[in-house]
């Protein structure tokens, strides 16, 4: 019995647990807080658009529509994984990623270039745009490691810049450019570029954007793990992010360091565009506002407690509802209430820290008086 | 002439949105606190400004309109950056994140709300764009009578705002205590000066300029699209306000050669030379940013930003 209360304790005690216990507190307070707003829009229906929002795909009472979009969700989640990968391993290393939008959108040029103007095969094409986003990223790397450029500010400029190039290029050219929908082709399914669905299709109800990039995004994930724990890759850039002069002190090459969490983190979000485009999900479209995705990285690696395995969970979470957020437009609710929550949920995420803190302090108040206690029982 | 007339009203305006926005950027800098949800911030004061615009009724006289529709621009989003107060200075979260999520918050908020009230019949589900041509003949006049040249007055008050703020910020106890708090805090804590209330207020001046920046924003066209937030023009100020090195004049000027290149990415058309070079109207539009880039490559060397930007004060460590 004992054992067993101990094991519960250190279980409790630990710092994994606590990020779990504060990542749902954020986000079932962020839920509480949609509702309330879903109640003041429309207090009749507010009940069950919660329930659609939360529910998505079960809410579907044929039995393959819902592995339909159950296939849909995860499909979509794979991209926002990448993202949040992307986001966590610059900020191991000190850096605050926001031109993820920026490097996804060049991925997405050399995607549809590639994939639709070509008809490339698809590990090819999904190497030169990984590739090519990791440059991309790369430039404000090098703009920070050399000329001590703020990397949040350049890469917003880049984000913006990288907008106005998808634009441009992918609209001038008549052979990928739908003009009629104003957005890209999509890459076919059986096409050269399309990622093979390895007969996952089945599973899913005949739904082909789930395929091989699930798989993909596992062993991604993992190596992340890998890198962090195990490797000296891994060690350098985390002790870069934690102290960049200690770590020049002891040796590691700052500019180097910087250089390379840019690039895998450019890359991961290469390999967003990959698995958003190349299952024929989705297309460019054209726009005026930065892609949503670099931001929703953000989001899911932070209420992921910044951990690759947490990040599997948060960004399934926010796919999740973001997805049942577009299944309430019927009621009369605009679906991005769904975005309002998933804001509210990282601003909360925003607290952990400091809820941590505060776990920790009572910890050691408790630990303090336990110590007192059997002082007083000796004397 | 005339269209001369009309690119530099284009130009001034996107000065002031720019300086105005990025001078509130600078309270909040010069304190201690990352000031990257102006985004936000002007989002919200151009939203709340739009559906003040959008409601209120035609029989009150313009003068008061006009008054009520500033009030309610610079509070609404003077309030909504206690939010970002309360979480970056009292609970010590990430500047960055905050920033993010409350950038995310306020376009999902418009949108939200604004769809809520355009709901006709018709239109079940409404629509994210409000339009205001009222104001719009309101806020805009004819310069010197002339048609097809409009002129924002708001503009005046940002240029008169303009020595004010430099006045309050070198010569006032109240700028030098604010820049002192974001330089070294312990010090000034040491010195008797409130930190963290110096830091709140230096974030709400930034919420109520910024509200106003998004005003003048949206006012100097009829309808605006509130999906797309305040268009980047909040990441834009916050670099203008770094490559301005946090001074008042510097800003002012920032913000003038990069509205100098926004202006030509909505006018290269009717410039004769410029239109017959056939260059693609992204490369315009992608134009400012570029150049934006190279100057903080040239000034971002030497940092000159407050030492304490972005690090929450722990008494603890004095």
């Amino acid at each position: 019995m004992n054992k067993i209360k101990s094991f519960f304790t250190s279980f409790i005690k630990k710092d994994a647990t606590k990020t779990v216990v504060t990542s749902l507190w954020c986000a079932l307070l962020g839920l509480i807080l949609g509702f309330i707003i879903l109640l003041i829009i429309n207090a009749r229906d507010a009940a069950f658009g919660m329930t659609s929002v939360l529910g998505n795909y079960l809410i579907f009472s044929s039995h393959s529509d819902r592995l339909n979009y159950f296939g849909q969700a995860l499909a979509k989640t794979a991209p926002l994984i990448a993202m949040s990968l992307s986001i966590l391993v610059c900020y191991k290393a000190g850096l605050f990623n926001l031109g993820g939008s920026g490097q996804y959108s060049i991925a997405v040029i050399i995607i549809t270039l590639l994939g639709v103007g070509a008809n490339m095969p698809w590990w090819f094409v999904l190497i030169i745009a990984m590739i090519g986003a990791a440059i991309w990223s790369m430039i404000s790397g090098a703009l920070k490691a050399f000329f001590n450029v703020n990397e949040v500010i350049s890469g917003i400029m880049l984000n913006w810049i990288a907008l106005y190039l998808t634009n441009g290029i992918l609209s001038s050219n008549t052979s990928i450019w739908d003009s009629a929908h104003s957005e890209s082709y999509r890459i076919s399914s059986g096409s050269n570029s399309f990622i093979p669905s390895i007969g996952l299709e089945h599973v899913f109800a005949g739904n082909q954007i789930v395929g091989l990039g699930m798989i993909l995004i596992l062993v991604v994930v993992a190596i992340i793990y890998i890198l962090f724990k195990k490797s000296t890759v891994g060690y350098e850039l985390k002790a870069t992010g934690f102290n960049p002069d200690a770590a020049k002190y002891a040796g590691i090459n700052y500019v180097k360091n910087v250089l390379i969490a840019t690039a895998i983190s450019g890359a991961l979000a290469g390999l967003a565009a990959v698995l958003n485009l190349q299952n024929g999900f989705t297309s460019w479209r054209l726009s005026s506002v930065t892609p949503e995705i670099g931001f929703q990285g953000i989001s899911a690696a932070f209420l992921g407690g910044l951990h690759p395995i947490g990040i599997i969970f948060s960004s399934y979470f926010i796919i999740h509802i973001s997805e049942g957020g577009s299944m309430i437009t019927d009621l009369g609710f605009a679906p991005e209430v769904a975005s309002i929550m998933t804001s509210v949920i990282i601003y909360l995420s925003g607290f952990t820290a400091f809820m941590k803190e505060m776990i920790r302090k009572n910890e050691i108040k408790d630990e303090l008086n336990r110590l007192n206690r059997e002082k007083e029982k000796k004397s | 002439m005339i269209i001369t007339l009309s690119i530099l009203s284009f130009l001034l305006a996107y000065v002031s949105v720019l300086t105005i926005t990025a001078l509130g950027g600078m309270f909040s800098e010069k304190s201690g606190t990352v000031a990257l949800s102006l985004e936000g911030s002007m989002t919200i004061g151009a939203f709340s400004s739009g559906v003040a615009m959008y409601l209120l009724p035609t029989y009150l006289p313009d003068g008061l309109c006009a008054i009520i529709v500033i009030l309610v621009a610079i509070i609404s989003s003077g309030l909504y950056s206690l939010l970002l107060a309360l979480a970056c200075i009292t609970f010590k979260a990430n500047q960055t994140l905050i920033g993010t999520a409350l950038n995310i918050l306020s376009t999902a908020l418009a949108v939200v709300i604004i769809k809520q009230i355009t709901i006709t019949e018709a239109l079940p589900v409404g629509n994210s764009r409000l339009s205001f041509n009222r104001f719009y003949e309101i806020f805009n006049f004819n310069l010197f009578g002339l048609q097809g040249v409009r002129f924002n007055w708001l503009i005046f008050i940002v240029l008169a705002l303009i020595p004010i703020i430099y006045v309050v910020i070198y010569k006032t106890k109240f700028g030098l205590r604010l820049s002192s708090c974001g330089e070294n805090p312990s010090s000034a804590d040491s010195l008797g000066i409130n930190v963290n209330k110096t830091r709140y207020i230096g974030v709400i001046l930034s919420g109520l300029f910024a509200g106003f920046g998004g005003l003048l924003l949206i006012s100097m066209n009829a309808e605006w699209e509130f999906a797309n937030g305040a268009s980047g023009f909040g990441f834009l100020a916050l670099a203008v306000l770094i490559f301005g090195q946090w001074k008042p004049l510097y800003i002012f000027l920032g913000a003038f050669i990069f509205s100098l290149f926004k202006t030509l990415s909505v006018v290269y058309p009717s410039i004769d030379f410029l239109a017959n070079l056939g260059i693609s109207s992204y490369f315009y539009l992608a134009l400012p940013y570029v150049v934006c880039l190279i100057v903080l490559v040239f000034t971002s060397k030497k940092n000159v930003g407050p030492k304490a930007l972005g690090v929450p004060y722990d008494k603890g460590k004095r």
